[in-house]
């Protein structure tokens, strides 16, 4: 083995240019690889990041303009969904389809004062489960619950960003105090972060007590609830046709408005963005193997070339007793040195590319509405990907090596010998 | 006997049959130093390349030490290249990017001999051959007579059974040729090597003890030598 490799590294240092030819191919296509798999996975992570956080597991209806004049009314109605709404979707008919159904109630703006600070709120009577629709993350104290539904707690939970206004000092300690809303007064039983929503001045209050002090109707805001049965897109799309068709009969809706009733499916946003995830991480690794496909087809060219070129040292070598095996051996050996060595290089640089790209491009943020967004979070490729694809390569680089090396310990010594 | 010829023939077929070896019969002793000459298409050089075991033949048997040399594979032809048969060629030969004791140590790398034994061994064979101080050299800093001695240490090294030299000093001066002639001859008498030169210049020729002279793809008169009196003209070129 160590004769094998004095035997290669003797060749290789005095064809420095085609080395550095070959190597170069091989070290471009890892390291184009690599770079591009770590932009891939940044994006997707950005991606998965900014959108999937306010992606739930359920559907929200609620009332919404009419967009067609139907039994009378003109259109441009606003539909206001009611009790009766709630009964229709919990009616014996979905009965095994929809469950874990929660509603909300529409809002109310307040001024929320302590100690004299003072910040605006939008209180909104909700249920327990809205928390987890809405993917609101605790930073400290807790979410609403059952109790202070039943007991018509006066609770509330706030923003961060309300609670540095309304108590700039400690926004911490605000939890278990006493804020005031016009004349009520609700207890502080949590802070939800703000950092990675899109909500800020939203104040989520007990559904019943929202309904005993500020709308004593019936009317609804938003019905959410979970379905099961629904698997594809097309089966999602029959059941929201057919579960609307109830609720536009009810409120005198045109059949075929699309309006009116206005529907929010997570399953099927989820199902399209994993759809989307699938295409371009597919997308990526075409490109990628496209890429690697280039880097071998430069190391098979430059063997090729090489095994021309050696044909008469290999006549000599032969002559004086090389076994064509040997012969063999010496010409992928010296392939999967150079592949390895170089590929190790362009690796080790296409990592380096990701660091780059993680401490540069990956800082911009830009800023949609109130969200911000990172074009490219974490922008790097596993160590264990990366050694695949290196290994890819390398094994590549040997079969690339082993058809001309093939060629070359067939050629008989005598006609070696006549080549130039 | 050494080298037993029967009946050899040859028939190359590249798009139109050419028979260039049409029944050779050659006997040659252990310790023999011999050339063949012939004319170019005499098929002289086809009758070296089967004697080297560079080429295989249609017809016929050929023995080497009493091993019958026939469709062998190419790593038997290889093992028997090695061990028994010393190439000296017109041209060196020599690989370019290794330098003389590097090029003189191959053939041992074949047989798997160690780094250490084979530097030795081959700086012995330099040594002999007066090129000590060339040792690290590559073959574009020596002349053509340095390389061919470098080409010689190589097809000793191995103690062949024979030396095939193919117009060994075809790309030297007249001085340089006389002096590589000289050497051979030396290693024949000295150390009793068997040496077959193929040649198409009487003046090689006559340094030899035995011209073997073929003609047509068969063996013609076959001339001792030992006079070295064969040749009438100036002693070399």
């Amino acid at each position: 083995m160590r004769e094998l490799f004095h035997e290669i590294a003797s060749t290789l240092r005095t064809n420095k240019l085609r080395t550095a030819l070959t190597g170069f191919a091989v070290s471009w296509g890892i390291f184009l690889l690599i770079a591009l798999l770590g932009a891939g996975n940044g994006l997707m992570n950005s991606f998965m990041g900014s959108v999937a956080d306010f992606i739930s597991q359920n559907i929200t209806v609620e009332g919404w303009r009419t967009s067609k004049p139907y039994a009378g009314y003109q259109e441009g109605r606003i539909i206001q969904l009611d009790q009766a709404d709630m009964d229709y979707t919990a009616g014996e008919q979905w009965k095994g389809i929809i469950s874990d159904i929660s509603r909300t109630t529409g809002a109310t703006s307040v001024s929320l004062t302590l100690d004299g600070y003072s910040v605006g709120g939008s209180l909104r009577g909700v249920m327990p489960e809205y928390q987890e629709q809405v993917k609101l993350r605790m930073s400290s104290g807790r979410f609403l619950n059952p109790d202070d539904l039943k007991e018509r707690r006066k609770v509330v939970v706030l923003s961060t960003a309300q609670a540095k206004e309304l108590s700039p000092k400690n926004p911490e300690a605000i939890v278990g105090k006493w804020v005031t809303a016009g004349s009520v007064s609700f207890r502080v039983i949590g802070l939800y972060n703000t950092d990675e929503s899109n909500f800020t001045r939203l104040c989520p209050i007990p559904y019943s007590t929202y309904k005993g002090i500020y709308d004593p109707t019936d009317k609804i805001e938003s019905i959410s609830f979970s379905v099961t049965g629904p698997e594809t897109l097309e089966e999602h799309k029959a059941f929201e046709e057919i579960y609307s068709s109830g609720l536009k009969a009810r409120h005198e809706i045109a059949p075929d408005d699309n309006r009116g009733i206005w529907i929010d499916n997570g399953y099927t946003d989820n199902l399209e963005m994993t759809k989307a995830m699938r295409m371009i991480r597919t997308a990526l690794w075409i490109l990628g193997i496209l890429t690697l496909i280039s880097g071998i087809v430069g190391v098979s060219n430059i063997m090729l070339i090489t095994v021309k070129e050696r044909t008469h040292e290999f006549g000599i070598r032969k002559a004086i007793g090389a076994k064509p095996g040997e012969i063999l051996k010496l010409i992928i050996a010296e392939s999967i040195t150079i592949t390895a060595a170089f590929g190790y290089v362009g690796m080790f640089l296409g990592m380096v590319a990701c660091q780059i790209m993680d401490k540069t491009v990956a800082q911009d943020a830009v800023t949609i509405g109130e969200e911000t967004i990172r074009m490219l979070v974490n922008p790097t490729v596993g160590l264990d990907v990366a050694l695949e694809a290196t290994l890819l390569l390398i094994i590549a680089g040997t079969l690339a090596g082993a058809i001309p090396a093939w060629k070359a310990a067939r050629v008989k010594p005598i006609e070696a010998l006549r080549a130039d | 006997m050494l080298i037993e010829l029967k009946g050899i023939h040859k028939t190359y077929d590249n798009g139109q049959p050419l028979h260039v070896l049409k029944g050779v019969d050659l006997e040659i002793e252990k310790g023999e130093f011999v050339s063949i000459m012939g004319a170019s298409g005499s098929g002289k050089s086809t009758l070296l390349n089967i004697l080297g075991i560079l080429d295989n033949y249609d017809e016929g048997s050929y023995h080497l030490g009493g091993t019958l040399i026939k469709n062998l594979t190419e790593k038997q032809a290889a093992d028997y290249r090695n061990r028994m048969i010393g190439f000296v060629f017109q041209s060196f030969n020599l690989i370019n990017f290794k330098t003389a004791v590097e090029n003189v140590e191959l053939p041992l790398y074949y047989q798997g001999v160690g780094r250490k034994k084979r530097r030795e061994m081959a700086m012995d064979y330099l040594e002999k051959l007066g090129l000590t101080q060339w040792a690290s050299h590559f073959p574009n800093e020596m002349s053509g007579g340095q390389k061919q001695r470098v080409a010689i240490a190589r097809a000793l090294i191995t103690q062949p059974q024979i030396i095939l030299a193919d117009e060994p000093t075809g790309a030297l001066d007249s001085k340089t040729s006389v002096e590589v002639m000289q050497l051979l001859k030396r290693l024949n008498q000295e150390d009793g090597i068997t040496i077959i030169v193929v040649t198409h210049e009487g003046g090689v020729a006559n340094e030899t003890n035995k011209i073997i002279h073929i003609k047509d793809g068969l063996i013609g008169e076959i001339e001792e030598n030992r006079t070295h009196s064969a040749w009438q003209g100036p002693i070399m070129k």
